[in-house]
């Protein structure tokens, strides 16, 4: 096993009673590559990402990371040092001023006095500056998150993850819910971070350009099994068709 | 098909038994004894008029504001200590402090059923078992207010907290917080306006309530209300029925101008 | 405007501090109420007396040990049950009569859509009535009550209408008023008159929730009936007082009992009828 190999599957399967989500799934990830998952809805892609984050259990093979069963990856702080999330926007507290759902990303530091502390003043307000600045919102500190759009709220996001500092980042359909230009900038600012943080990256998409245009490797799977494991580069055309293809006429 | 039928009217089937209940209920009267005073009619149009000539005597009313002060004080004294019972046993009773299944269960369980109790019996009747035990003292008054209407805030609360969307928690969780981290950054941000409105609503009522404290012998809007009525002042029991009334009318005007601005 | 709100919130946030501030040094300053006092040695003594007494401690005649008691408490809370059966009855009959007017879009025509000048007249009194009858408490409606009618549950019931029907009254008219209009608008182009409006545009959607509110009052009219008992109008209420006076401690524990048994009663019907009607 290789020191740079910060995620490793191993024959993983997931069966749901009698059907099979993902069946004898491996591969290897490199520390910093730039990961899309793609494939037809049910594929597996969610499932896949559901595992990475330890939301359940594989029915058998192994997780990976940093060399370590991601099963003994038990503490909570630890595991959100390692692996950070971002889904649909559905991931912040509406209730809370922006800047609390940025610094929310800093909880597994803190402990509980500081962290009831900030909700009155807030704390790390300088890193929590430039972390929306890095997302382009540095103005919208201290207006209430469910006024924001879909895009921003995303960018908010973000804007957790650059304070939480994860080694990798799981994206499930990040920009499901975005209009094209939005989820373009955000995909654009996703992977422009992972580059400056040297950051991993798997994320589910369900737009092949995208992946092509942002993500250094593609993952396309169907009916829970690997389709093809390709740099962006060399994928062509017919495997895509292949890919979405519906299932063959006898 | 007999089951497709009987979805159909069951609602038809509810309203006649509902029907029938009511008139069951009438049957518990003995009607044919009569059931007015003799004197009754006179006196219902008595207190029917002097609705519209209430006593404006200056030192009824110098009374009436300060029985309505006491009757403020202790409900709001009352709905503080409530408030802080609620939010306590609310966030308990809901369970997001568990970490482990089974605790979860136990928690709910014991501290439902806990606040199911103390709401069950009426505030007045808590008064009643106070003042028995402890004697005359305003503590009757609060604490007899604190505990059913800490019983149905926490209640409420505990739904609250139960019906708050799942992903922004998961998103916390996985970004490293506790559950107490959670509930100060997730669930309680989350709920945080309706309770308020809630609570609002709650504080309207226990005004009421603690206008018939009275009852145990404290005083209050309800005792100058029962003074006058002994001494059948109908026009003084007016004036106090009034303030009462205004009292409600603008906590009633207040929750609602505030519901309207945390909309926004 | 944004400015504006936030003001408001803090300001009623200031206010709230005040009053709670106010009020506690009112009854500890003022009316000089010690916690120390409560908890004295005597008041503590006493305090056990009565819940040894409640309990039977010492008694010679244990109510709630004696099959007549029972008997004569079943018959009692029958009795609160029909009272609270009949008060909601009551306040259900007075709501019926009044909601339609009451709800602001009758008010305006847009639900009928046809406009009458007295229309914000009724709407206006009827509003009146029943702000007046939701901020007078039950007990109150009560005392005046027994003024009028011979002791029993009839009183009782119709204090704890008179309490009700302003509640059940609003929360009815603002399901009127949050109905979708359009159905309703519709019938009305293919030639409805007002009545058969309401009949087969408004009541269809609105009386599964009035159902609701109505299970909803019953219920807390159920843990009422007690207190209006107290001023004599009849149940379980009045007996608690009679023992009260007599100091027949164990009775009182009997009727609790099965206070607590009605009301509970009423929690489970309330719930699972409400699933019923789903």
């Amino acid at each position: 096993m290789s020191k740079k190999n910060i995620i490793e599957l191993n024959q993983i399967s997931k069966n749901y009673e009698r059907k099979i989500a993902l069946s004898s799934l491996s591969f290897v990830v490199e520390k910093g590559e730039t990961i899309a998952l793609i494939g037809p809805s049910g594929a597996g892609k969610t499932t896949l990402l559901n595992m990475l984050a330890s939301n359940f259990e594989p029915s058998s093979g192994e997780i990976f990371i940093d060399g370590r069963p991601l099963s003994q990856l038990t503490d909570r702080k630890k595991r959100a040092k390692k692996i950070g999330i971002i889904r649909q926007q559905f991931d912040l507290v509406g209730q809370l001023a922006v800047i609390h759902n940025v610094l929310a990303g800093r909880l597994a530091d803190w402990g509980l006095g500081k962290s009831l502390l900030n909700l009155f003043i807030p704390q790390e307000r300088q890193a929590a500056t430039q972390a929306l600045t890095r997302v382009g919102l540095p103005d919208k500190m201290y207006e209430r998150t469910s006024n924001l759009s879909g895009g921003e709220q995303q960018r908010v996001a973000l804007a957790r993850l650059l304070m939480q500092k994860p080694e990798i980042i799981l994206a499930d359909e990040p920009v499901a819910s975005l209009d094209p230009s939005r989820a373009e900038d955000i995909l654009e600012m996703l992977t422009k971070i992972a580059k400056e943080e040297q950051q991993t990256v798997i994320a589910s998409l369900h737009s092949v350009e995208y992946a092509r245009k942002y993500f250094s490797r593609l993952i396309a799977l169907k009916n829970g099994e690997l389709f093809f494991d390709l740099p962006a580069d060399q994928v062509t055309n017919k495997q895509l068709q292949e890919l979405y293809q519906l299932k063959e006429l006898k | 098909m007999s089951m497709f039928s009987f979805d159909l009217h069951k609602r038809k089937i509810l309203t006649v038994f509902l029907l029938l209940l009511f008139v069951w209920s009438l049957l518990g009267v003995k009607w044919q004894d009569g059931v007015i005073h003799a004197s009754g009619v006179g006196t219902a149009s008595e207190i029917f008029m002097a609705m519209f000539t209430p006593e404006l005597s200056a030192n009824i009313l110098a009374l009436a504001f300060e029985s309505s002060w006491i009757t403020l004080a202790y409900a709001t004294a009352g709905m503080s200590l409530a408030l802080v019972l609620g939010l306590v046993f609310g966030i308990l009773a809901s369970g997001v402090l568990a970490t482990r299944k089974s605790s979860r269960t136990f928690l709910k369980g014991s501290f439902r059923g806990l606040l199911g109790f103390m709401r069950a019996i009426h505030e007045l009747v808590w008064a009643w078992l106070f003042v028995a035990s402890f004697g005359l003292s305003p503590y009757a008054a609060i604490f007899a207010l604190a505990i059913p209407y800490g019983g149905i805030l926490g209640r409420i609360f505990a739904d609250m907290i139960n019906d708050v969307p799942n992903e922004p928690i998961q998103a916390l969780q996985a970004a490293g917080a506790s559950k107490l981290q959670c509930l100060f950054y997730g669930y309680l941000p989350s709920v945080k306006n309706s309770m308020i409105s809630y609570t609002m609503y709650r504080y309207e009522c226990a005004i009421r309530s603690s206008a018939i404290m009275s009852f145990v012998g404290l005083g209050g809007l309800g005792y100058q209300i029962q003074l006058s009525l002994d001494d059948l002042n109908y026009d003084e029991v007016w004036t106090f029925m009034y303030f009462l009334t205004i009292i409600v009318v603008l906590i009633d005007g207040w929750s609602s101008l505030l519901r309207k601005r945390m909309a926004k | 405007m944004k400015k504006r709100k936030f003001n408001f919130m803090w300001f009623s946030f200031y206010a709230f501090l005040l009053l709670i501030g106010a009020s506690w040094y009112f009854v500890i300053g003022v009316e000089k109420a010690s916690l120390t006092e409560l908890f004295s040695n005597e008041n503590m003594e006493y305090a056990s007396k009565f819940f040894k007494g409640l309990l039977g401690v010492g008694e010679e005649e244990i109510a709630f040990l004696n099959q007549e008691s029972w008997s004569d408490a079943f018959t009692l809370s029958i009795e609160t049950l029909q009272m609270s059966i009949m008060a909601i009855g009551f306040s259900t009959i007075v709501m019926f009569l009044t909601v339609i007017p009451a709800a602001r879009n009758v008010a305006d025509g847009s639900m009928t859509l046809s406009k009458k000048w007295y229309r914000w007249f009724v709407f206006g009194l009827i509003r009146i009535s029943y702000i007046f009858s939701r901020a007078i408490p039950e007990l109150v409606w009560a005392m005046i009550v027994i003024f009028i009618f011979k002791p029993g549950i009839l009183p009782g019931a119709i204090a704890l209408a008179l309490h009700n029907f302003g509640i059940l009254g609003k929360l009815c008219a603002e399901v009127i008023e949050d109905t979708d209009s359009r159905p309703i608008r519709n019938l009305a182009s293919s030639g409805a008159n007002p009545a058969q409006i309401l009949m087969y545009g408004v009541f269809p959607t609105v009386l599964p929730k009035f159902l609701t509110y109505i299970l909803y009052r019953w219920e807390v009219i159920m843990r009422t009936t007690i207190v209006v008992g107290f001023v004599g109008a009849g149940g379980l209420g009045q007996q608690f007082k009679l023992s009260m006076s007599f100091f027949h401690y164990t009775e009182i524990t009997l009727l609790l009992i099965c206070y607590l048994i009605l009301v509970f009663i009423a929690d489970y019907i309330s719930e699972k009828s409400r699933y019923f009607v789903k």
